[in-house]
């Protein structure tokens, strides 16, 4: 529970991925080398890895430092002890979305890559099997996957997926906003400025433009891939989500028809970006891929092979191959579900909310925090006189 | 080069290094009447120590301890001082150890020279000067200092336009252009490794722009400053002359980091530090001077209470690693460093005069290549027995001050006592007369 004192803080650390975090002498490098750490008072690297070493589990959760951290690994570059405080603040991301979790799957998956493995092979075989026993009739003449794969049941299979994933994410969301607005503050914080922030969260997500502080080597490239993997996962996400009824379709349109184009489009911008990192970080090419937990690879590997199999869905459909596509379709599913049933809620996936919620709390403490400033002002003069 | 009788010499005891722990133990031994030769490859004895100002935590001059020892062993009749000579192999035998040396040529007969520095005074090439840490400039033909010992002159060949000045000058035509290197062997029952340290590069972390900025200072130089008889006599910024307001000891710059390969202790800059910011705070009594420190090593006697006495002169202490120096404009520095003791707005941009880093401190000479000594992962001499802290490696072989790692002016002198003291057991344990320098071995090899 948040409000505890956990003096094994740190070898939980260790077990999210931060091995090196009891090496760090607390000399301050790291903070002052840091290009995004002077916003928010200097609070990191160091401050949170002195929260993980004097076990300050509470301060830890209550603390949004870790979210504010894009990982340029100047950090670690720069650090006498070879702390490594950049993967620190990775392992602290891993553990604070394993305690926003209140089903603590997402401690199971991040701390045991064999329970993730096996959540997914659970999950992909059970979609399998719903298939194997309720598939419609297979056309085997011409491709007709609405008979063999009722669109409206996929539909309704998916809005009762969002539906769950989107109550444990959200919350996660709600437990991370408790903790770090605090109880008490969260009702004394006018709702106007709740709403005003709002926009904070949506520019944050769609832009990931803080990146662009990060690092003293220039990071737009990789800012630039992350954004495309984002615009092609969010495009997936619309047109399998909303506009499946249009997206899964047995007629095939011409190459130029917004529906075929825009689907390429987020195919290329799932692939490509997935692919990249997967080389980078076999290859340990950037400072971000130097270290790579378990987690990270199921994500960047299930997200490859969901993107590789739905394409593969559309070429056999376009390629006239009744069997082929039928196949490749329960596999793409058995693929994309687990993908998103594990990593959504418990898993990497959940950044893509953690990340702009965290900015967007920063910035409605920040403006509470002015607000209060402007009350006492006034009575400060009036006393002054 | 084939050695004949006047290349040959034998000793009980060679040390390598006339700094303050070699000289100690040339003192020690040849008390003792051994016959003992210092090789060292500067023009004159003294080592790092005769360069600084003050020592802690005494506020002792230096010069006022190393000079009488410099004196003491130059005139004492066990001890030959072999100066600007450097050592090419040391090669252990059944019968002691072979260390052959070569000594470079000083253009100046130091039989005839007598010191009067007549040579230099007429010289007029100049090049800056070492020992003020480049600070002031020397002539191409001079005495190494002040103080130095032997008050020969040596010519430096890159600089000297063999312009013939000094060869008028001399007034005992000492100056002889034709020297040549000459190797020379020595038959030694003992060796002390006593070669010192060097400090690693102050540009080793570019982050701490000392390439780009002037002053970004090392801790010699700041020594020199200090010294009464240093170059300026004054404590004067490099850049621009200007006496600084505000002076920055930045701690760990060159140790305790993984990043540049010295992730020990160099033990002695907190320490120095302390003592360079109490002869700054007299020497300027309105300067500003922060230490920007990680720990504050204050290990040995009277040390603590030194720091304390610092603190409460009013010497700003400042927990937190200075990551970044820029140049806030041509000559202002700006240290970035998070306060790790403060609560709130703990990243900071502090401005200072001057900066002065803690360099590491590395060993001087890698014995390896031309000896069978082992070093360390460090880079310094291994001891290998805890039993007998100055002994190598090798039988007969000992180790004395930085050469075995960092260590300070006082552990320096007493390590030296105590790789004599191993070294005379040595030497009586092999039945050499104290007497007679050659051992029954050595006749038996002759």
């Amino acid at each position: 529970m948040a409000g505890t004192f956990n003096s094994d803080l740190h070898l939980d650390i260790k077990a999210f991925g931060g091995k090196d975090v009891d090496m760090c002498m607390n000399c301050g490098t790291c903070t002052t080398i840091c290009p995004m750490s002077e916003d928010s008072g200097g609070g990191f690297p160091r401050r949170v890895i002195r929260l993980i070493q004097t076990g300050q589990q509470a301060k830890l959760e209550a603390s949004l430092d870790p979210w504010m951290c894009y990982y340029c690994g100047d950090c670690t570059s720069s650090c006498p002890r070879q702390a490594n405080p950049a993967e620190t603040m990775m392992a602290s991301r891993r553990f604070l979305t394993a305690r926003y979790d209140f089903t603590s799957l997402a401690r199971l998956f991040y701390r045991s890559a064999a329970a993730e493995i096996s959540a997914i092979i659970l999950v992909g075989l059970f979609v399998t099997g719903l298939f194997v026993a309720f598939h419609g009739p297979m056309v085997l003449n011409k491709v007709e996957l609405n008979t063999f794969a009722p669109v409206h049941a996929v539909e309704l299979g998916d809005w009762i997926m969002a539906a769950v994933l989107s109550f444990f994410l959200l919350a996660g969301a709600a437990r991370m906003t408790w903790w770090t607005l605090g109880r008490r503050n969260m009702f004394r914080i006018s709702p106007m400025i709740f709403l005003r922030q709002i926009p904070v969260f949506f520019v944050h997500l769609f832009t990931q433009k803080r990146w662009h502080k990060c690092g003293s080597h220039p990071s737009a490239v990789r800012w630039f891939k992350h954004l495309l993997l984002v615009s092609g996962y969010l495009s997936m996400l619309t047109l399998v989500l909303i506009l499946l009824r249009w997206f899964q379709t047995d007629t095939v349109y011409p190459f130029y028809y917004p529906q075929r184009l825009w689907g390429y489009y987020a195919t290329i911008a799932l692939l490509y970006p997935t692919a990249d990192f997967l080389i980078s970080r076999w290859r340990r090419k950037e400072p971000i891929h130097l270290f790579s937990e378990a987690s990270d690879w199921i994500f960047l590997i299930m997200l490859f092979l969901t993107a590789l199999t739905g394409i593969m869905v559309n070429i056999f459909r376009v390629g006239s191959l009744p069997m082929a596509t039928y196949v490749i379709y329960v596999i793409h599913l058995s693929i994309a579900v687990p993908m998103l049933v594990v990593e959504v809620p418990f898993s990497k996936w959940s950044h893509i909310m953690y990340r702009p919620l965290s900015i967007y709390l920063a910035g409605v403490k920040q403006a509470a925090a002015n607000a209060a400033r402007k009350l006492e002002e006034p009575e400060a003069t009036k006393a002054a006189a | 080069m084939i050695a004949s009788a006047n290349n040959e010499r034998r000793k009980n005891t060679v040390v390598i290094g006339g700094g303050i722990a070699g000289l100690q133990a040339a003192l020690d031994l040849a008390d003792q009447g051994y016959k003992v030769a210092v090789v060292e490859r500067q023009a004159s004895i003294g080592g790092r120590m005769i360069s600084l100002s003050k020592v802690y935590p005494t506020l002792d001059c230096a010069s006022c301890i190393t000079t009488p020892k410099m004196s003491a062993a130059a005139h004492h009749e066990n001890i030959e001082l072999l100066t600007y000579t450097e050592v090419d192999s040391i090669s252990p035998g059944p019968h002691g150890h072979t260390v052959v040396v070569t000594r470079k040529p000083t253009y100046v007969n130091a039989e005839k020279c007598i010191g009067c520095r007549l040579c230099e005074y007429a010289c007029d090439t100049e090049h800056p000067d070492d020992f003020e840490q480049d600070l002031g400039s020397v002539r191409a033909i001079s005495v190494a200092f002040t103080n130095a010992i032997p008050q020969k002159a040596v010519l430096d060949a890159d600089y000297c336009l063999a312009c013939g000045l000094c060869l008028r000058a001399c007034p005992t035509d000492a100056i002889e252009f034709d020297q040549q290197p000459r190797q020379e062997t020595i038959h030694a029952d003992t060796v002390i490794v006593a070669s010192g340290f060097q400090l690693n590069a102050l540009t080793i972390k570019p982050q701490y722009g000392a390439d780009k900025n002037q002053n970004v200072i090392s801790p010699l130089t700041l020594e020199r400053l200090l010294a009464p008889h240093g170059p300026y006599g004054r404590v004067l910024r490099p850049s621009d002359g200007k006496i600084p307001d505000s002076i920055a000891f930045v701690q760990c710059a060159g140790s305790r980091d993984e990043t540049i390969g010295v992730p020990y202790c160099s033990r002695v800059c907190c320490m120095y530090a302390i003592k360079q910011a109490m002869l700054l705070s007299g020497s300027l009594p309105t300067a500003d001077i922060t230490i920007y420190y990680m720990d504050i090593r204050a290990f040995g006697k009277g040390y603590e209470q030194f720091y304390q006495n610092a603190k409460a002169m009013g010497i700003n202490f400042v927990r937190g690693k200075v990551s970044k120096i820029d140049s806030a404009d041509k000559d202002d520095l700006l240290v970035h460093v998070e306060l790790t003791e403060e609560a709130q707005d703990c990243v900071r941009k502090q401005r200072h005069d001057l900066v002065v880093l803690a360099q590491g401190m590395i060993p001087q000479w890698n014995p390896t290549a031309s000896s069978p000594v082992h070093i360390g992962r460090d880079g310094f001499v291994a001891t290998p027995d805890a039993g007998s802290p100055c002994s190598t490696n090798v039988p007969g072989i000992f180790v004395a001050g930085t050469a075995g790692g960092p260590k300070d002016i006082v552990d320096s002198i007493a390590e030296a006592g105590a790789a004599a003291m191993e070294a005379g057991r040595y030497l009586s344990m092999r039945g050499a007369s104290s007497d007679s320098p050659r051992t029954v071995a050595l006749e038996l090899m002759a």
